[in-house]
């Protein structure tokens, strides 16, 4: 049988692969990723864009978490100064209305009252970095204004019922606050500010309709309870918040590490492959240097 | 009955039928590195015997040339495979610079630049940051920014498509003059053989057009016919004729839609070329098919991405108060071809990005979250953006993997049979050491033979008296 008699061409050909294997292979553990091309691994790819899209997605709700975290502390420490502003108006309430007050005392409670109620206000109109936190979505207008023109005077809300949703990476909607009419204007006996402005009134004379007094003050109570299940709903979402928050983080941990066995080299193997390879390519340069310095031409035999 | 000057004369013949055997050898060895140089054997024919008497008597050994020793099929089969497998080889080059485009991201925390992947992820991630709070005038700008990056990483790696496109173009366009003149070679050989060799193989101008054809076949897809009298007729795979009769018919170049056409008489056969085969085939089918494929998947996403993000912009309202008439933040496309090349961002100022809903007030973020959630909506050929990038890298990917199997492949079947090929036609030093000894030894017997027949012949002039003639 005849046979190819430039075979040490075919030779250096292997040689060149090996070569070009060692390269990938260097290049493999210099960089720690075993994926350095699209067309090595298809598959693994495209799930690598999908993985870090999540690990990505989850970084970003991890910082928006803390932007709305803060806001909602604010808002619930704003309502917790309320409750306790409110608790004092109902005491100097009481106190005018058990009929032991003379009539400046009556007046300096309504005074009292009066400062209570600017202080709600003041509280009410609470702005976080700049957006006022109570007016739902109207959050450049200041939210409640009070006009003195009538008796009792009428706080009004400038803001709307808008109320703004945080969505989590998996789609869970967190409310992030709570309209200011809803806490300080709510429907009939529930409004904080009807109520106060309705005491300042009962007491401004220094004479007390004690039956008046005494309604106003009971609605006065409900409208704080009312604005104590609100202040729930806070608290509702900055717990929701921090448990998605962990949620994400746990969730990136796993996305992470299944990335990383995705992507990252596996340097016991890369290495052993390395080895190898190098181990043939010194076995193929040993048969070619043999072939070549071999005069095993018949030619050299031939006299 | 024979004499012994016939035995002479026979002799002499077979000296000189050696001498030319031996010449055979030398001329394999000498071009025993000739590329294309096909082996060749000395031909030895006994001469017609003679009849005296009713007896038949020898008349010895005629070299009357020499054959080389080739088998057209073989070679027909490894210009085949040879123009498989430049033709993947072309196509293997070109994608590997398109995926070089897209290189994975390895995940380290700074994400890549150019990764068309995280900076999706990046500006929907934007607006999910402006829902926490619409107003901010940082997380605004950082919208556009992430838009930007987008729209510049989309419109720079369409941009490189494209200038590789060109660059294939103009490849394939220099392809032509190598073409044309091997068929003019082809030509001029095919007449000479005709005229030289008509039923015969003729050798060494054999052995050039072979070499032409085996050349022609790393260019372009061809095939071979053989026909009357030795000649060829040489088509492109599709039968457009390119070498008939001693003639060829030159390929020509033309443009039309901004790209090189190849046409030969008038008839335009690009679309031919390109799935015939050798390395204008592998050009063709990486400027024609695949560049362009890719670039359509971009021009999806660049297209839909941003008109989608338009009018979502555009229902809502934004920090100035505009409700329903925001402006666009990405430059509105006007076709789906070019979309990726043209994306930009046409917005300036971020208190025009319309994060609150339509009516609402301006602290509100339902638009931002609506416009966050088309990152989870099948808003790209019925996928969500990121599933739509993912099935595209990971179908570009499974493309180049699959020319570089069918390169590897063709590559190995080449190798396999040049090896056969060359098992068969070329010079192997051994066997013409080993022929040179067997003439040598046969001329050296050829001459003792006349030692003796001289000698004999002495004698017979001498009739037995000594020494007259030695």
């Amino acid at each position: 049988m005849r046979v190819d008699p430039s075979y040490v061409t075919n030779l250096v050909g292997s040689l060149d692969d090996a070569q070009a294997n060692q390269q990938q292979l260097t290049a493999e553990l210099s960089s720690g990723v075993s994926i350095t091309s699209l067309s090595q691994n298809p598959v693994a790819s495209g799930e690598n864009v999908l993985l870090l899209n999540q690990i990505q997605q989850d970084d970003s709700f991890t910082q928006s978490s803390n932007l709305v975290t803060g806001q909602l502390q604010v808002a619930d420490s704003t309502l917790g100064s309320v409750v306790s502003q409110l608790t004092q108006a109902i005491s100097l309430a009481t106190q005018a209305n058990n009929g032991t007050q003379n009539a400046s005392d009556v007046k300096s409670i309504s005074s009292q009252i009066s400062g209570i109620l600017d202080e709600v206000q003041s509280l009410a109109n609470t702005s976080y970095q700049g957006q006022y936190i109570f007016s739902g979505g109207q959050t450049s207008t200041t939210p409640f204004t009070t006009s003195n023109g009538t008796s009792p005077a009428v706080t009004a809300y400038n803001g709307d019922s808008d109320i703004n949703y945080l969505v989590t990476p998996n789609g869970q909607k967190i409310q992030l606050n709570v309209p200011g009419s809803k806490i300080f204007l709510g429907a009939g006996a529930n409004s904080v500010f009807g109520a106060l402005n309705a005491l300042v009134a009962d007491y401004a004379s220094g004479t007390v309709d004690t039956a008046q007094a005494v309604s106003d003050t009971t609605a006065l109570s409900t409208a704080m309870g009312y604005v104590s299940q609100q202040r729930v709903t806070i608290d509702n979402s900055i717990s929701q918040v921090t448990a998605a928050g962990d949620a994400v983080t746990s969730a990136q941990t796993q996305l992470t590490s299944a990335q990383t066995n995705l992507m990252q080299a596996d340097v016991g193997q890369v290495s052993t492959e390395l080895s190898l390879s190098e181990t043939q390519q010194t076995a193929l340069e040993d048969v070619i240097a043999q072939l070549e310095s071999q005069s095993n031409d018949l030619f050299s035999k031939l006299q | 009955m024979g004499t012994i000057n016939a035995a002479l004369s026979i002799t002499t013949q077979a000296l000189d039928a050696d001498q030319a055997a031996l010449n055979v050898v030398a001329n394999n060895v000498a071009n025993a590195n000739t590329p294309g140089y096909t082996t060749e054997t000395p031909n030895f024919q006994e001469n017609q015997p003679l009849e005296i008497g009713g007896v038949s008597y020898g008349d010895g050994v005629t070299e009357t040339g020499a054959t080389s020793v080739r088998d057209r099929v073989l070679t027909e089969r490894l210009n085949q495979q040879q123009q498989l497998a430049s033709s993947t080889g072309a196509q293997l080059t070109a994608l590997n610079t398109v995926q070089a485009l897209f290189t994975p991201d390895s995940g380290s925390s700074s994400a890549q630049a150019g990764d068309i992947s995280s900076d999706l992820t990046g500006f929907f991630s934007s607006f999910s940051s402006l829902e926490a709070n619409p107003a901010n005038n940082s997380l605004r700008e950082e919208v556009l920014s992430s838009a930007s990056t987008l729209a510049s990483d989309v419109s720079n790696a369409a941009a490189s498509l494209n200038s590789q496109r060109s660059a294939l173009d103009q490849e394939a366009g220099g392809v032509t003059s190598q073409v044309n003149s091997l068929t003019s070679a082809i030509a001029q050989l095919d007449q000479q053989i005709q005229s030289t060799s008509p039923d015969a193989d003729a050798g060494t101008l054999e052995d050039q057009r072979q070499q032409d054809l085996s050349q022609l076949s790393q260019l372009i897809g061809v095939n071979q016919i053989t026909t009357e009298n030795n000649g060829i007729s040489v088509t492109t795979t599709a039968g457009q004729l390119l070498v008939s009769e001693g003639q060829s018919f030159q390929l020509t170049t033309g443009s039309v839609d901004g790209v090189t056409h190849f046409f030969v008489g008038g008839a335009d056969i690009t679309a031919a070329l390109a799935s015939g085969g050798g390395q204008l085939g592998g050009y063709l089918t990486a400027r024609d098919r695949d560049i362009p494929s890719v670039l359509g998947s971009l021009d999806q996403l660049a297209q839909s991405v941003s008109t989608q993000v338009n009018a979502l912009n555009n229902v809502g309202t934004d920090l100035v108060g505009d409700d329903g008439n925001a402006g666009d933040i990405f430059s509105e496309p006007a076709q789906l071809a070019g979309s990726a090349a043209a994306m930009s961002v046409v917005m300036t100022d971020p208190n025009h990005i319309a994060a609150a809903g339509a009516g609402l007030g301006t602290g509100d973020n339902s638009n931002a979250t609506a416009m966050a959630g088309l990152a989870a909506q099948t808003i790209v050929n019925g996928e969500t953006p990121t599933n739509f990038y993912a099935n595209f890298v990971s179908q570009l990917g499974a493309m180049v993997s699959n020319v570089q199997t069918e390169n590897t492949a063709a590559n190995a079947s080449v190798t396999q049979l040049q090896t056969q090929s060359n098992a068969l036609s070329s010079v192997n030093l051994n066997d013409e050491a080993s022929a040179m000894s067997t003439f040598e030894r046969s001329y050296q017997a050829a001459s003792q033979v006349f030692t003796m027949l001289n000698t004999v012949m002495a004698s017979v002039l001498n009739l037995g008296e000594q020494a007259t003639v030695s």
